[in-house]
């Protein structure tokens, strides 16, 4: 053998001897600090999934509430008619309103 | 704690019961402590790296397939915690006779002219050279060089301890050995 590698095996093997025994016990303290950080990931973790349910709703009312508005200004933009259309006279009054103001 | 004891304890882990994450923390600390006292990064304190161990291993219970032994995963998770806490130690220093303690440069002097085994006296001082002559590998390495050479476990126990293959292991196992001897003939050298 190297004589090398038996040097190394031989201080493997005293260091080896020297290995700590069997652990027992956790050290004071250590069990409430592992259970108070257990405690604390799982309540962020149920806070972050009332998070994810409030964005939830939050994203479907901002949808909804976007539907209705479709829904209910539909017809105004959908109809040419002006005498059904109140916004068709709106535009119709300012059409004639702008070029008389811009008059010389 | 029978592997049954185990699965039910898991299962109600999972549900949030304390009384059963209790009741794993004290089944897995001595696993765990042993482990991260063996691998421990300098600087490090082992009660805050078991803690960050034992909280990894209860917060992720869910991801827990049941492949492998309870004890074997939460090894893996142990051995990766050490990893990459180790792998913050950026300074992987070389090692020098000069940066030895006299009890080191005793026990590289005695290795050196005689053929016998270190008297008992040279552990504590066995011990440190070993500690500074793994601390210029690479953790990997390091890692796997302590679980050879001082525990004694077998390519198969570190195949489940780590999760590594086979091969993988016997190719940084040589990788390391050879370092290590390098390493070790510099210090021979240096050695009057």
């Amino acid at each position: 053998m190297n004589p090398i590698d038996d040097q190394l095996n031989r201080l493997f093997r005293a260091a080896g001897q020297g290995r700590p025994g069997p652990v027992s016990a956790p050290a004071y303290g250590l069990e409430t600090r592992v259970m108070a950080a257990w405690r604390a990931a799982q309540s962020v973790e149920t806070a972050a999934e009332a998070g994810f349910w409030d964005m939830t709703l939050l994203v479907r009312g901002l949808i909804l509430a976007s539907v209705i508005m479709a829904v209910s200004f539909w017809p105004a933009l959908t109809s040419a008619d002006s005498t059904t259309n109140p916004f068709a006279e709106f535009l119709q009054l300012t059409d004639s309103t702008i070029p008389s103001d811009n008059a010389p | 704690m029978t592997d049954a004891e185990v699965a039910a304890c898991l299962a109600r882990g999972r549900e949030g019961d304390e009384k059963a994450i209790l009741e794993l923390f004290h089944y897995m600390y001595p696993h765990v402590a042993k482990l991260v006292q063996a691998n421990l990064p300098v600087r490090e304190s082992a009660e805050d790296l078991v803690q960050q161990v034992c909280v990894k291993v209860m917060a992720h219970l869910d991801q827990f397939s049941g492949k492998v032994p309870f004890l074997h995963w939460v090894s893996r998770i142990a051995v990766n915690t050490c990893l990459n806490q180790i792998r913050h130690e950026k300074r992987r220093p070389e090692v020098r006779v000069a940066d030895l303690s006299e009890d080191e440069a005793t026990v590289v002097e005695r290795l050196a002219s005689s053929p016998g085994e270190l008297d008992a006296s040279d552990h504590v001082a066995s011990k440190e050279l070993v500690d500074k002559l793994l601390g210029a590998l690479r953790p990997a390495d390091r890692l796997l060089m302590r679980l050879m050479y001082l525990e004694g476990r077998h390519v198969d126990e570190i195949v489940n301890l780590t999760g590594w293959n086979r091969s993988l292991i016997k190719v940084r196992a040589f990788r390391a050995r050879a370092q290590l001897r390098r390493r070790y003939s510099v210090l021979m050298k240096e050695s009057p």
